[in-house]
């Protein structure tokens, strides 16, 4: 069991297929001879050649539009957005096309394409560089979204998103690029759509995504030397979302705390709220409780950036006023 | 060693009862099991048994209404000293051994569900024993809403310990085991104000009660001479059937609604429905508080047997083990005060039945008879009918019959 | 449809078949023109009316295996290349028969077998895909060429220049076609562009420009066969500015009250292309007759198809959305 961090794993993933495939191949902004400016396709020009590991110009339509045209002729293209805020550039290749061409055409059409990009706040990158916008994408029928926490995660994933014949926007975070764990020898594909329980617990359902997974788990800790039992559940993919997962820890539990590092308001939580609400309505014993950021951008100066974004002790009042009394 | 002789706690909740009759004399032989006197408490006379064998050489109360706990005999050997402690002596109750945590529909609870109790009782002395309701809308999560649904409590008597009163799972699942129990009549220093707690079936039945109270009702009233129907009483009693007036008055008003099938009905919103049985409900103090327990099909049965079938779901009432059958399917209800002197009253309808009667103590009264002033059990029975089902013929005529037949059981034949 | 020869001219035969392509096309639209007036079709439609050269002469240069994205004004390039006038009628009727089986409608009408990848609503929102195509192409060495149809009004977007950037930079085997016939809807060229010869926009990435007058459907495939050697011989793509008219509203029901009637009139006599290739071969009025006779014939079928075709059921609308 080789320990490999969430990085290399994309990595990992990347590599495996391009060696088994050559219908893979990667396009974005720096991932050649720099690889990556968060050094995800290190090394990867010198195995695979320029002709598979292309540089872009500035363009995210071009990036992302290139990338469906060959996905529609059978290649399985991943491209990479640099920051998840500049998938904004490239919105109408991806909302409009890219998603709908299978729809349009009556099934003529399919596009393989796995967009891949990173975000998230810390060390101050400011508002333009740190959104977390996947809520979007899930509004998209037509799309799949997938958002990994682990680096067994993001490289099962992301070798199941390459592969599946739609397209996906693939989430990384930016602040877990460095976490280390043993990871099975080989690439194991994790299905999309297959959620995850990272801690089983009896008391609350805290369902979390990315970076907010870890922040979850630390809050479990605390609370459980405070007697509450806090099931941490992970939905991986955000769409297509294992409903049936959810509403399970949910009638087990009976409480929920639904935590991104995305704004709150209008956030794939308020999705999560609604749906078990609609399946586990008569399994509530208190609110759905919501930890996200707050409605503002990120701001740059060190401490607004840390008032904005929730952390572990924020997961942790949430998880406490769900079991409150009096 | 002579025993002394206590009124037994029967029930939870009970803390009285009345003597209605010994049936044994002083001086007699009695056996441990063997009938000893006749109790009513709240609305059903049931016979105790001596837990003692030997003679009775006291009988400290003839008859009237006695705390529980109190010494009201003496068993012993012949010519044993009365202990003198008896005499205007009050015990304290017995502990709680039993149920203070029962539903009627649930079996009695082991042992181990003590130190729950215990656990349960001080929470909601701590915490605001209230239920925080919003212009008459209950605070309850969706989860405890369904358990309290599922289990048939009633939420405006649950306590919520949620935020701002809001009532969770666990509050519910708290009232059924039972919620802060009236306190044990314990003595109550002078000058405290003592507090009863509600209990979710004393809520339900104020509940209930309110509800039939908005019926429209009339109220029908007659004497009846029991002479005869004490004297089949007696007769059954010597040939070993325990039966009592209550049994005959079952039996007849089984009987009197048969031939007066408008008055066994019920009133719904788009039909009157009218029966084909008799259930007669008897309304019984049950540990937690008023049930009616049911005798179905009472017009098909021997006095005999509805002696027994009362008996045993009485004392299954007593005990709490009354099953959702047993419950189920009234058409009438007898409501009995007279063990505690009351000669006359008006019971309120159980709803869904169309009608009920109020019975009251015989007491000997002089009457007229062919001319002559003689002295007679009387009995007043007095009916409560639901106006929108029973017109006043008709009940009038149910009434009269149920006199008649209780004054001459023998027309039953 | 036969394969095209890469000779110098078009023999007689061939242009006759342009020809009565061209009518084909034509009575086709006018048919669209009126069942749309008649309320019989529901959604958008653009007809491309006197830009019927353009969509032969270029869709009869491609080979097997080339595909193509088209704009909103699709029925001409899509008949061109071979989908059947009943396959299109009936995807305008919204029929499971039409070539997108109902999902699409005018704008989106595709054909994968006969490498059309789509009409597109969204001005200029097929040419990255275009792009993208030319370099999967590449990538796998196979003599296939991508080719782009837009009008003027998207040489101004976005993914025009992207397009064209990444393309031209990657060298890859692509076509991008405009078809210039100087208004964007309501708003003509001199007031949407800054320039006025827009293949400057082109020369400006470096790439190849070719030109071609639109209305002369001879040279306008003269034009794109070499356009598609180029591009398929790994030379890079090519730019192929074709002038052409609209000679017909933006969409049907368009008053056209930005445009100044005595002009249409004068391009409607002058710049027909149906008017200029039948004038070019002599084409007697009879032999006119009987093609037109023909073609009209079809048209007709093609609608008694469309109306007698299947409507989907409604939730046939949940199919489709992923692979």
């Amino acid at each position: 069991m080789p320990e490999l961090s969430y990085r290399e794993a994309v990595r990992d993933a990347l590599a495996t297929a391009m060696r088994k495939d050559d219908d893979v191949f990667i396009m974005g902004e720096d991932i050649a001879e720099m690889g990556g400016s968060m050094g995800v396709t290190q090394g990867m020009l010198d195995e695979f050649g320029k002709e598979r590991v292309r540089n872009t110009p500035i363009s995210e339509i071009a990036i992302v539009g290139a990338g469906i045209g060959a996905a529609m002729q059978g290649m399985r293209p991943v491209v990479e957005v640099m920051y998840e805020d500049f998938l904004t550039v490239s919105m109408e290749q991806i909302v409009n096309q890219a998603a709908k061409h299978r729809y349009m055409s009556g099934g003529q059409l399919k596009v393989p394409l796995t967009i891949r990009t990173q975000g998230g706040a810390g060390w101050s990158p400011g508002a333009q560089h740190a959104q977390q916008v996947e809520a979007w994408f899930v509004h998209v029928p037509g799309l799949k979204v997938v958002f990994a926490s682990t680096p067994t995660d993001v490289r099962g994933l992301l070798w199941s998103a390459i592969y599946d014949d739609n397209p996906v926007i693939f989430f990384e975070h930016r602040t877990l690029y460095g976490l280390k764990e043993d990871v099975p020898d080989d690439v194991e594909p994790i299905a999309i759509g297959e959620s995850r329980v990272h801690r089983e617990g009896s008391d609350v359902t805290v369902v979390a995504t990315g970076r907010l997974v870890h922040e979850a788990l630390k809050a479990a800790e605390e609370a459980e030397s405070e007697g509450v039992s806090v099931e941490v559940w992970d939905p991986r993919t955000l769409q297509p979302l294992d409903v049936d997962g959810l509403v399970a820890s949910v009638k087990k539990t009976n409480r929920v705390v639904v935590a991104h590092e995305a704004i709150t308001r209008m956030g794939f939580g308020a999705e999560i709220a609604a749906v078990v609400q609609e399946q586990a309505f008569d399994w509530l014993d208190a609110p759905i409780e919501r930890v996200g950021a707050k409605f503002a951008p990120l701001p740059f100066a060190p401490v607004m950036e840390e008032y904005v974004v929730p952390h572990a002790a924020d997961v942790l009042e949430a998880i406490k006023r769900t079991v409150a009394r009096g | 060693m002579a025993s002394e002789i206590k009124l037994p706690r029967l029930g939870q909740g009970m803390e009285s009862g009345t003597i209605v009759k010994w049936l044994k004399s002083e001086g007699e032989r009695v056996e441990k099991g063997e009938p000893l006197y006749e109790l009513d408490t709240d609305k059903v006379t049931q016979e105790v048994e001596a837990d003692a064998s030997g003679v009775l050489l006291q009988i400290a109360i003839q008859e009237g209404e006695v705390p529980v706990g109190r010494t009201i005999a003496v068993i012993g050997e012949e010519g044993e000293e009365v202990p003198t402690s008896m005499n205007g002596g009050e015990e304290p109750p017995p502990g709680s051994a039993e149920s203070d945590v029962q539903t009627v529909e649930a079996p009695s609870q082991a042992p181990a569900r003590e130190p729950e109790r215990e656990q349960v009782r001080a929470a909601p002395a701590e915490t605001e024993v209230s239920v925080q309701s919003d212009g008459g809308r209950v605070k309850a999560s969706p989860l405890a809403r369904r358990i309290a649904r599922e289990r048939g409590i009633d939420l405006s008597s649950v306590a919520g310990t949620g935020p701002e009163g809001r009532i969770v799972a666990e509050d519910v699942e708290r009232a059924e085991v039972g919620a802060a129990p009236a306190p044990v009549a314990a003595p109550v220093p002078a000058g405290e104000v003592e507090r009863r707690e509600l209990t979710s079936v004393r809520k339900t039945i104020a509940r209930r009660l309110t509800e039939a109270w908005q019926i429209p009702v009339f109220q029908l009233q007659t004497s009846v001479d029991m002479t005869r129907a004490n004297a089949l009483v007696e007769r059954l009693r010597e040939g070993g059937t325990k039966a009592t007036v209550t049994d005959v008055l079952t039996k007849v008003c089984a009987d009197a609604l048969m031939r007066h099938r408008e008055v066994n009905a019920q009133w719904t919103d788009d039909a009157i429905l009218l029966f084909p049985t008799a259930n007669i409900g008897i309304a019984v103090a049950a540990p937690q508080g008023l049930v009616v327990p049911v005798i179905h099909g009472a017009e098909r049965l021997r006095l005999a047997e509805i002696a027994a079938a009362r008996a045993d779901v009485v004392g299954r009432a007593r005990d709490g083990k009354l099953a959702r059958e047993d419950l189920e399917d009234g058409t009438f209800t007898i409501s009995n005060l007279g063990m505690f002197r009351v000669e006359q009253f008006t019971a309120v309808l159980n709803p869904p039945q169309a009608a009920i009667v109020a019975v009251g103590a015989t007491e000997e009264k002089p009457v007229a008879v062919d001319g002559e002033v003689v002295v007679r059990p009387m009995l007043t029975l007095t009916a409560t009918f639901d106006h929108r089902a029973v017109d006043g013929a008709p009940a009038a005529n149910f009434l009269q019959t149920a006199k008649e037949l209780l004054e001459e059981p023998g027309l039953m034949l | 449809m036969a394969k095209v020869e890469a000779k110098r001219g078009l023999s007689e035969e061939r242009l006759r078949e342009f020809l009565r392509e061209m009518l084909l096309i034509r009575r086709f639209e006018e048919k669209v023109e009126e069942r749309f007036r008649a309320g019989d079709l529901p959604g958008f439609l653009h007809v491309a009316i006197g830009q019927e050269a353009v969509a032969v002469g270029v869709c009869q240069a491609m080979e097997d295996g080339d595909v193509f994205a088209s704009t909103h004004r699709a029925h001409g390039h899509t008949l061109a290349r071979g989908t059947h006038p009943n396959a299109v009628m009936a995807e305008l009727y919204g029929k499971l028969e039409g070539c997108s089986h109902g999902y699409g409608g005018s704008m989106h009408l595709y054909d994968v077998e006969r490498g059309n990848l789509g009409a597109n609503a969204v001005v200029g929102g097929g040419l990255p895909a275009i792009t993208g195509a030319a370099l999967a192409f590449k990538l796998r060495g196979e003599p296939r060429v991508a080719v782009a149809f837009f009008g003027d009004g998207a040489t101004n977007i976005g993914t025009f220049h992207e397009s064209l950037n990444l393309a031209q930079l990657w060298q890859v085997p692509a076509v991008f076609v405009l078809e210039d016939n100087h208004w964007a809807e309501s708003t003509p060229e001199s007031q949407h562009s800054p320039i006025r010869d827009l293949s400057k926009r082109a020369e400006a990435f470096g790439m190849k420009v070719m030109k071609a007058d639109g209305q002369d459907v001879e040279e306008v495939h003269r034009v794109a066969q070499r356009a598609l050697k180029h591009a398929r011989d790994g030379k890079g793509p090519v730019f192929m500015h074709v002038e052409t008219e609209r000679l017909v509203g933006h969409y049907i029901g368009d008053p056209q009250v930005y445009r100044d009637k005595e002009e249409l009139h004068r391009l409607q006599e002058t710049r027909d292309p149906i008017t200029l290739l039948r004038e070019k071969l002599g084409i007697s009025d009879e032999e006119f007759e009987a093609d037109d006779q023909e073609v009209q014939e079809i048209v007709e079928a093609s609608v008694e198809f469309a109306r007698a075709g299947t409507d989907p059921k409604p939730e046939d609308a949940l199919k489709n959305i992923y692979a």
